[in-house]
């Protein structure tokens, strides 16, 4: 009986040790969410993308900052107004031994409309017309029209095997074809070994990679979606590296010696947005009665808005000091950033001075809303405004709703005062000003996200010619140009810039961070 | 008989209706799941050309005309999200959920039995008074507040079991179970603990109070008078008696934690079928979400039917109808 006791947790303890001990060559990765499918072409979301990239290679490479750099593509020129000649690297090996040519990027780049779901991949391929195969290292991409910024938006341009992808392209057959292994096959560094929806995805190496071999033999990314789960998986040693550290979490570590913590900024950058319309259905005078007109299409009130703003303690207190402020809605040193902008100062008295100014002493009422669920403190940075702005006198009711509702009322035009997070993820501006800044025109193919009806011809007329201009430097100017103007209409008011923490055993890994948030098993390497 | 089972059978069918438009039309009130995934740089052309290829901008009586005539031929459509037909997502995931279900509630069940039959028999000693007094806890306490604990405690602290996710499998019948390998099990014994307490606290109460009822009536005491011994007693007369409620209860909390252990598989990154439907209602993967509804209405309907069948075998008055 009393040996009996000691059977089980031994037991377990030896099953536990034997796992551990099988896996010397094996990252484990705890990550927060994962692929949709084996089909790189069926979703655009972060996670699905990144997980993809384990497998597949992009024909543009995204480097750790954001800026465009050679992947299967070596080099690129816009041989006139509206064709692109890319020439492609050679030497490339897919996982079943045969060759990567131009063939398989005309296939990938024919096959995304028809496979691609609803967080639609055809937006990476939206400005061509059709691709030539010139001779087996050359393709010229066709566009409709100028399209300067081609390059950027392959990025997340999957190169599959026109072979073994050929009988699964369609949108029944894709998904089968794919998570059986079948026609998942790639030039990235490892090969695909075995994957559950929302379970773990199993990899090996693939040792003929054109970067070189990856560190592991094998890789195990398993999906833990809730924070707190992750971080002990990672303290169990379950686990040697997880992503998206909650704040908390991250002050918690501070103390704990066996856990490292790897900070990165992030891309993403919390907006407020201030509707333009002339009847604006959460705006109210403190009585709770309407006002005869929209007071956020004043300037003044705007203005005010951003003085009542205090980012220092936004960033120290409510983010715990993983973020930066922002003044712009783009990080510096990306394509298009105005490093002449200044930031905005905290000046509590001005703003009150401001709203008296406009016509409102004793401020209104509105209602905030946001996401609680989609960023890390997109809830808590909320909270923080709604007290800023009631104490400069406009009194807030904040709303910080699951994403699933957040975004479709968002659509549909439903709120006057809201915020999220928005990331620049090809680098340059074009991506950011040009959904969010023009004003909502389908026949440019602008605007689609201006949630707000902002429109400023200037910054309109800016952004049409910049996506025109083929010559690097006075298409950046014209960015610069476009954004200095839309901050300073304050329509947008830029806050915080977020940072993203990861977490591996102390001294086990390294690796450094990326802009995109992207964890990738071949840039991660025992540290020596 | 016959009548019965016909009746129950009508009644399936009508609450799997109702189930069937109250989702679809609540699905519908909150909006296009195409803004919710959509990515940040697409216009407003291929949001439309999305919005047109997933149906979504058909009127909503014809969608569910559709989905009802898909139904009745045995497709449950498509997952938005994984490009999966229904069933097939459902059922990769469902035996991980019956397995850990399985485990937690018949384990749950014989414990919270045997304890509360011995805290009602003896209800003065200090140990019906211990076990009664963790009752309580296991009813008032949050189940993802003590998983997190448990994983705390056992997992990072102590490192007996893990910190999550499922074991090794075998393949028994065509379909992977973990219970059987000894690393699956480890993997198994947190969630399980973590789904039982609640059930635990329940079933000891439950038989607790029954039993203290029974023992005080006459059969008891006839029984002893001729002579039976007290485990015959127990075993025999008191167990029969005791079991309408808690057979009940039993069928009532195994569907409601076959549907719905979403906050045990979240925590513990448990691949089963509750952490499925609160990752689809997230991205309002709708015809995931009306699928698994519609089943488990099936499911519960189902369990009852059973339970009924399972009185009129205990309880010979409910088979031979009460002017027997």
């Amino acid at each position: 009986m009393y040996h009996q006791k000691f059977l089980a947790p031994l037991a377990f303890a030896l099953g536990l040790t034997a796992v551990t001990a099988a896996s010397a060559q094996t990252l484990t990765m705890g990550v927060r969410g994962g692929p949709e499918s084996m089909d790189p072409h069926f979703s655009a979301l972060g996670s699905h993308a990144e997980a993809a990239k384990h497998i597949f290679d992009t024909l543009v490479w995204s480097g750790t900052d954001l800026q465009i750099e050679p992947g299967l593509a070596t080099s690129w020129t816009a041989i006139d107004d509206d064709t692109w000649e890319f020439k492609l690297r050679e030497g490339v090996k897919f996982h079943d031994g045969s060759d990567f040519d131009a063939e398989d990027v005309k296939f990938s780049i024919e096959r995304i409309p028809v496979v691609t779901g609803p967080t639609t991949t055809a937006i990476y391929v939206r400005r061509v017309a059709s691709v030539d195969i010139i001779d087996p290292y050359t393709v010229h991409i066709n566009t409709d029209g100028q399209a300067a910024t081609l390059p950027n938006d392959f990025i997340r341009l999957f190169i599959v095997s026109s072979e073994a992808a050929a009988d699964y392209s369609t949108a029944e057959t894709a998904a089968e074809g794919f998570n059986s292994g079948a026609a998942t096959i790639g030039t990235g560094p490892y090969k695909y070994v075995s994957w559950e929806p929302n379970g773990d995805l199993v990899l090996e190496r693939f040792d003929d990679y054109w970067r070189g071999m990856g560190a592991w033999e094998q890789v195990i990314r398993k999906e833990i979606p809730n924070d707190s789960s992750r971080l002990a998986a990672l303290k169990a040693g379950q686990v040697d590296v997880v992503n998206y550290v909650s704040s908390v979490d991250y002050l918690a570590l501070q103390q704990d010696a066996e856990i490292d913590a790897v900070i990165g900024d992030s891309v993403y950058i919390m907006n407020l947005q201030l509707d333009q319309r002339e009847d604006t259905p959460m705006v109210r005078a403190n009585d709770g009665s309407a006002l005869p007109e929209n007071p956020l299409r004043d300037l003044k009130v705007r203005q005010a808005i951003d003085y009542a703003i205090d980012r220092e303690t936004m960033v120290e207190i409510v983010l715990e000091g993983l973020g930066k402020p922002a003044n712009q809605m783009m990080p510096v040193d990306f394509f298009g950033s105005n490093a002449d902008i200044p930031m905005p100062e905290y000046d509590p008295a001005k703003a009150k001075e401001l709203l008296t100014e406009a016509g409102y002493p004793d401020g209104f009422q509105v209602d905030l809303y946001c996401t609680s669920d989609r960023l890390p403190g997109d809830g808590a940075i909320c909270q923080g405004l709604g007290q800023m702005l009631t104490q400069a006198g406009i009194t807030t009711n904040v709303n910080a709703i699951s994403k699933t509702v957040y975004f479709p009322a968002q659509a549909r035009l439903e709120y006057s005062m809201f915020m999220n997070g928005w990331g620049t993820l090809t680098g340059e501006a074009s991506y950011t000003l040009g959904s969010l800044a023009h004003s909502n025109n389908p026949d440019v193919k602008l605007g689609a996200f201006n949630r707000i009806e902002y429109k400023n011809d200037e910054v309109d007329m800016l952004l049409q010619t910049g996506a025109t201009m083929m010559d690097e430097a006075a298409r950046r100017a014209a960015y610069e140009d476009a954004m200095a103007k839309v901050m300073a209409d304050k329509a947008y008011i830029s806050l915080v810039q977020l940072q993203t923490v990861w977490g591996t055993k102390a001294g086990s890994l390294t690796f450094e961070p990326r802009f995109d948030e992207d964890t990738l098993a071949f840039f991660i390497t025992p540290a020596s | 008989m016959l009548g019965f089972i016909i009746q129950r059978f009508i009644q399936a069918v009508g609450v799997m209706a109702v189930m069937s438009v109250i989702v679809f039309f609540g699905v519908y009130a909150i909006g296009n799941p195409i803004d919710i995934v959509i990515p940040p740089d697409a216009t407003q052309e291929i949001r439309l050309e999305a919005i047109r290829r997933l149906g979504l901008d058909q009127p909503l009586y014809q969608k569910y005309f559709t989905f009802v005539s898909n139904l009745l031929q045995g497709d449950l459509g498509r997952s938005f999200v994984y490009n999966m037909p229904v069933l097939e997502l459902i059922g990769g995931r469902l035996p991980a959920t019956l397995e850990l279900v399985l485990i937690s509630v018949i384990c749950a069940t014989v414990l919270g039995v045997s304890l509360g039959i011995y805290a009602g028999y003896r209800p003065d000693s200090w140990v019906s008074k211990t076990i009664m007094a963790v009752s309580v806890l296991g009813f008032s306490v949050p189940s993802f507040w003590v998983g997190l604990i448990l994983i705390l405690f056992f997992a990072v602290h102590l490192g007996w079991l893990p910190a999550g996710g499922r074991g090794d499998t075998v393949m028994i019948w065509g379909v992977a179970w973990s219970f059987p390998t000894l690393n699956g099990l480890s993997h198994i014994a947190l969630p399980a603990i973590n789904l039982a307490l609640f059930k635990l606290a329940m079933m000891i109460r439950l038989a607790r109070a029954g039993t203290r009822e029974i023992m005080l009536t006459d059969t008891i005491k006839f029984a002893r008078a001729a002579g039976l011994s007290e485990a015959t007693i127990l075993r025999r007369h008191l167990l029969k008696l005791i079991s309408i409620p808690i057979i009940t209860v039993f069928g009532l909390e195994l569907g409601s934690t076959l549907a719905f252990a979403v906050v045990t598989e979240t925590i513990f990154s448990w691949p089963g079928v509750g952490k499925l439907i609160i990752d689809s209602i997230a991205v309002l993967d709708r015809p995931v979400m009306v699928a698994y509804l519609i089943l488990v209405a099936f499911l519960f309907v189902t369990i009852n039917f059973v339970i009924d069948l399972v009185f009129a075998l205990i309880d010979p008055r409910v088979r031979h109808g009460a002017s027997a």
